[in-house]
């Protein structure tokens, strides 16, 4: 009910405003993406005015003959760090830590099985990575929890299989990421480190099976999620069923499914714009991006994106505009594309390194 | 598990983070500031928020350990573990904010030594022999300690007395024990001295002249006043060396070992001493240059400029023509099929996409009619591998694809008496049966199950399979060759060695004609990059390969290196005692792997040849960046990261290119 009186309010105060934000900010907006089978990461520009462009090109990894995999990036709410995971090791991947001043690397720490997702709670000095183990067998993986001015590994949770997405609640004090093998939504306690809760998100129940996998491989109707993301009052989560076709609204307080969104190809990744109205949720199979009205559940557009296999979002803080990143298929290079929430219309796109993926708001200006 | 232990520093202290001093006023109170401990102990440390007005705030706290696997902290509680000796910090934080902290020091003291060892050389000691003496200590925890100060002593030094470094040298006949010491833990043993038997010391060597590279064996005899075999008198080798060229001081001229092994790099005279108690015998050998070296030839470039270049197989086909096909890496999923009958003219034939961005490796059967590339960077993260018929390179088709369990990416792959053996998420090889290439099915499967093993590469001759382990080294699996029992549904390893570099990237076996059977193991290291560097500038590696000494597969040795110290290791292939390697920004290198090997083959003249490929309008504008040589029909054919397939061809030694 407290999230619901919550929308309400927001809608009230939202009348009369068009759904997205308001001016764009014409110092324009800086981001990070990662190039997955690049092995680099670009720092792109976005001005209202004059377009897209890449204002660096930051190879990472290092040997220049193998591909070492930048998955998961995600800024330090100290705007002078970043985060990035590398999928492929000597078996394991690895955090590494940027600054910001040269993008340059100053830590790193061993992780899991292919890390891919990483994110960081609001008030810092945290970085929780999903070892997503993608292509490993179908037994449960962890969650590694870094200290992140120390980049010391301090534990992995063991969550389930495949884990992917790693969001954390407004406050910090939960962390969420998705069971791609196992259907299941997984809230990890700050305080303790441990799985607190679990949602089979097909069933809307507590799971049955714990986590392996099996349960994924035998069920008719799956969902097979690749994201949470929630809303900026953290009364709600949204999750990306990526083989259920459909984006399922979660209930944070109580962690029961609230509504279910049709996204027909494959939802992958998704971003709530910071006045909670907006879902931008990424369509992998079909090469566009959705844009649903969180009040009333309506999907307001559906934007194709120039190449396919349309893959992370970030919207701005002034929920103008959304970031999306999509990989191409093969030899095709990596696209950023600027989607205007106000008008949703693409407004500018940018090469990048081939299958980019990774996406982080770094600052305006 | 004892109860703490701890020595703590008088009174609590107020350590404060200032810059959240600054900021919130909060700090952290913790008991101790510091600590003492000694393995084993437990203990606590308390902790509590403070705000600016001396308030106690209630805020979750983190501790944590500079070192969690040394000193073990309870996130939550504090409660602290020593389990290994060493300097150590305790990280106090408040959960959610990272700038109010502290850290407290943590002295884990080692525990006792326990236990101190050292091999002897039986009991008897002859008056005048000298004989290094090696000790290790370890202590209750069972960790070797070398950090702990040991003394040698003798109890009768008119006897035989010993220096710090545990050389012990006979004076009388007597008996005397010999000690070493460390923290008042002693291990003693007794010699009998006794008068030196030998009189007579004769060295001889298994040739009196060779070149550079050559392992000479020197073998000293000493004998009695009866003409009779003293076998257990301490012998000692070394030598005096007279290099042809004394200025070139950056590597030594010749080594010899204490078995008396000996190789030279330079040419010149050497004298090798063997020394027993009283007696020194001299040989002396004449080196020469080893004069291997030939000219290269270039003859022809199958370019490709677009993308960058993998592996490489090159074959005969069932028409009789030779052909090649070469992979494509960070790219777009394709593999380039050439007719390199006429090396001189390479000639693309055809070409292959499958959804991958990287076809690392492609391998041809043995009959030239099946081809397996293998698929990274799909778009759908099924990666896997991809079987086609090669039977017409002019037209080749899609047999099959197989990604079953197989989706992390294949990385390299081989085909051996109609099985493909695949590297798997690079954790283990499957062993894919495809005697009906439409229907590949996996019968078997091998992995290490060391703590975070992996593999890279694994290469198959005769039913053995040759995997690359990275700090696992070279795992040798029986597949099918039944000296361990193994077949390809049930491989079973039957020998190893590790790699102290920890990046065994490729091994390829050669069986020499002096009977030795070596191993040669290629390192994959990075080099560091400068700042400053353009974007596109040419790319450089490290690591070497080393050669190991299999022939005793129980107890193998690595006797020899090849490194070039401004490149790194990549590909090999061996035929006919001809080691032909790439050398990434070193370029393609051929070896002269004739006879035994000792040492550093780089630094004893064993290189016969070497090819940069310069292409001006590569991905890399004139960057060499070797990935794979393949000898071929009097050809070498290697695959160039930059710029696709070459072909070049060695001049007879009397031969020289002219303009």
């Amino acid at each position: 009910m407290i999230r619901w009186f919550l929308f309400a309010l927001g809608l009230l105060l939202a009348a009369g405003v068009q759904h997205a934000g308001g001016q764009a900010d014409p110092n324009g907006y800086l981001f990070y993406v990662a190039s997955e089978s690049e092995d680099e990461v670009t720092l792109l520009r976005f001005m209202p005015d004059s377009g897209l462009a890449k204002v660096k090109v930051i190879p990472v990894g290092g040997l220049p003959a193998e591909i070492e995999a930048p998955h998961g990036i995600f800024m330090d709410p100290d705007g002078v760090h970043w985060y990035l995971t590398l999928g492929h090791g000597f078996p394991f991947g690895t955090l590494l830590k940027y600054a910001t001043e040269m993008d340059t690397v100053v830590g790193n720490v061993a992780l899991g099985m292919f890390p891919a997702t990483v994110a960081v709670p609001p008030f810092g000095g945290l970085a929780f990575a999903v070892n997503s183990d993608f292509h490993g067998d179908m037994v449960p993986s962890t969650v590694s929890i870094v200290e992140v001015d120390e980049m010391i590994e301090l534990a992995r949770t063991e969550t389930c299989t495949m884990p992917h997405g790693s969001r954390f609640s407004p406050d910090g004090m939960k962390h969420y990421s998705a069971c791609m093998m196992d259907d299941q939504l997984v809230e990890i306690d700050l305080r303790s480190f441990a799985v607190a809760r679990r949602l089979d998100l097909v069933t809307g129940q507590p799971p049955a099976h714990h986590a392996s996998g099996v349960a994924h491989q035998m069920r008719e109707q799956t969902c097979s999620p690749t994201w949470v993301a929630p809303s900026p009052d953290g009364a709600a989560l949204y999750v990306t069923c990526n083989r259920g076709d459909e984006v399922v609204e979660v209930d944070a307080m109580d962690l029961a499914i609230t509504r279910r969104f049709p996204a027909p190809n494959g939802p992958y990744n998704a971003a709530v714009t910071p006045n909670g109205q907006l879902l931008v949720v990424t369509q992998k199979g079909s090469g566009a991006v959705s844009i649903f009205d969180l009040g009333s559940g309506e999907r307001l557009a559906l934007i194709p994106t120039i190449r396919k296999v349309t893959h992370g979002v970030v919207v701005s803080p002034d929920n103008r505009y959304a970031f999306i990143t999509v990989e191409g298929i093969g030899g095709e290079p990596g696209t950023v594309e600027v989607i205007d929430l106000q008008t949703r219309q693409r407004v500018a796109s940018a090469e990048v390194g081939k299958q980019a993926g990774g996406i982080a708001f770094w600052k305006r200006g | 598990m004892k109860t703490h232990r701890l020595l703590v520093v008088p009174a609590i202290l107020a350590l404060t983070a200032s810059g959240a001093t600054a900021q919130t006023g909060m700090r952290i109170e913790v008991t101790p500031a510091s600590m003492t401990l000694s393995v084993g102990d437990t203990a606590s440390v308390t902790a509590r928020v403070i705000d600016a007005s001396g308030n106690a705030v209630d805020a979750p706290l983190l501790f944590f350990s500079s070192s969690r696997r040394r000193l073990d902290v309870d996130r939550e509680t504090g409660r602290v573990e020593a389990i290994k000796g060493g300097e150590y910090t305790i990280n106090v934080r408040v959960l959610t904010n990272r700038d109010v902290r502290v850290e407290i020091p943590v002295s884990v003291a080692y525990p006792p030594v326990s236990d101190v060892a050292f091999d002897a050389p039986g009991e008897r000691f002859y008056v005048g022999a000298a004989v290094r003496h090696v000790a290790t200590v370890r202590d209750q925890a069972d960790d070797e300690r070398p950090d702990v100060r040991l003394a040698w002593s003798t109890d009768d030094p008119t006897i035989a007395s010993v220096d710090r470094h545990g050389v012990l040298t006979a004076h009388r006949t007597g008996a005397v024990t010999l000690t070493a010491t460390a923290q008042g833990v002693t291990r003693s043993h007794e010699y009998r001295v006794v008068e030196n038997p030998v009189r007579t010391l004769t060295l001889s060597a298994t040739q009196d002249s060779g070149r550079t590279g050559d392992v000479i064996r020197f073998t000293g005899r000493a004998l009695d006043s009866r003409g009779q075999v003293v076998d257990d008198v301490p012998m000692q080798f070394s030598l005096v060396a007279d290099p042809e060229d004394s200025t070139r001081t950056q590597f030594p001229a010749a080594e010899i070992d204490q078995q008396g092994r000996f190789v030279a790099n330079q040419a010149g005279v050497y004298t090798v001493l063997a020394t027993a108690p009283g007696h020194i015998a001299r040989h002396t050998v004449e080196i020469s240059r080893r004069h291997v070296t030939q000219e290269v030839e270039f003859i022809g470039h199958g370019a490709v400029r677009e993308v960058n270049t993998s592996d490489l197989w090159i074959w005969e086909g069932v028409d009789g023509r030779d052909y090649a096909v070469t992979g494509t890496h960070s790219a777009h999923g394709v593999a380039y099929f050439w007719d390199v009958t006429d090396p001189a003219s390479i000639v693309m034939v055809d070409s292959v996409k499958v959804d991958a961005r990287t076809v690392n490796d492609v391998k041809i059967s043995e009959d030239g009619r099946i081809a397996v590339i293998s698929r990274e960077g799909a778009s759908n993260r099924r990666n896997g591998l991809v079987i086609l018929d090669v039977s017409n390179p002019r037209d080749v088709q899609v047999i099959s694809r197989y990604d079953e369990e197989l989706t992390g990416g294949v990385h390299n792959v081989f085909i051996s008496n109609n099985h493909i053996f695949a590297v798997n998420n690079g954790r283990r090889y499957d062993i894919i049966n495809i005697e009906d290439p439409t229907n590949p099915h996996r019968v078997g499967r091998f992995e290490l199950d060391t703590p975070g093993h992996g593999v890279h590469d694994v290469w198959v001759v005769d039913g053995i399979a040759y995997s690359s382990n990275w700090a696992d080294g070279v795992v040798l699996v029986d597949v099918g060759n039944g000296v361990a029992g193994g077949s390809p549904a049930h491989p079973v390893q039957f020998a190893q060695y590790r790699d102290y570099t920890g990046r065994n990237h490729a091994a390829f076996p050669y069986q020499s004609p002096t009977g030795r059977f070596y191993i040669i193991m290629g390192d994959e290291m990075g080099a560091p990059s400068f700042d400053g560097e353009p974007d596109n500038a040419p790319q450089r590696m490290s690591g070497y390969f080393h050669v190991v000494d299999f022939t005793d597969p129980l107890n193998p040795e690595e006797v020899a290196r090849f490194d070039v110290p401004e490149a790194g290791s990549h590909n090999l292939w061996i035929e006919d005692d001809r080691l032909y390697v790439a050398y990434y920004n070193g370029g393609v290198r051929v070896v002269d792997i004739s006879g035994e090997l000792k040492g550093n083959l780089y630094y004893q003249g064993r290189e016969v040849a070497r090819y940069k490929a310069y292409d001006p309008n590569g991905v890399v504008a004139n960057a060499p960046f070797s990935w794979g040589p393949q000898p071929y029909k009097g050809h070498l054919f290697f695959a160039e990261y930059n710029s696709g397939l070459w072909a070049v061809k060695l001049l007879p030694r009397d031969q020289v290119l002219t303009p």
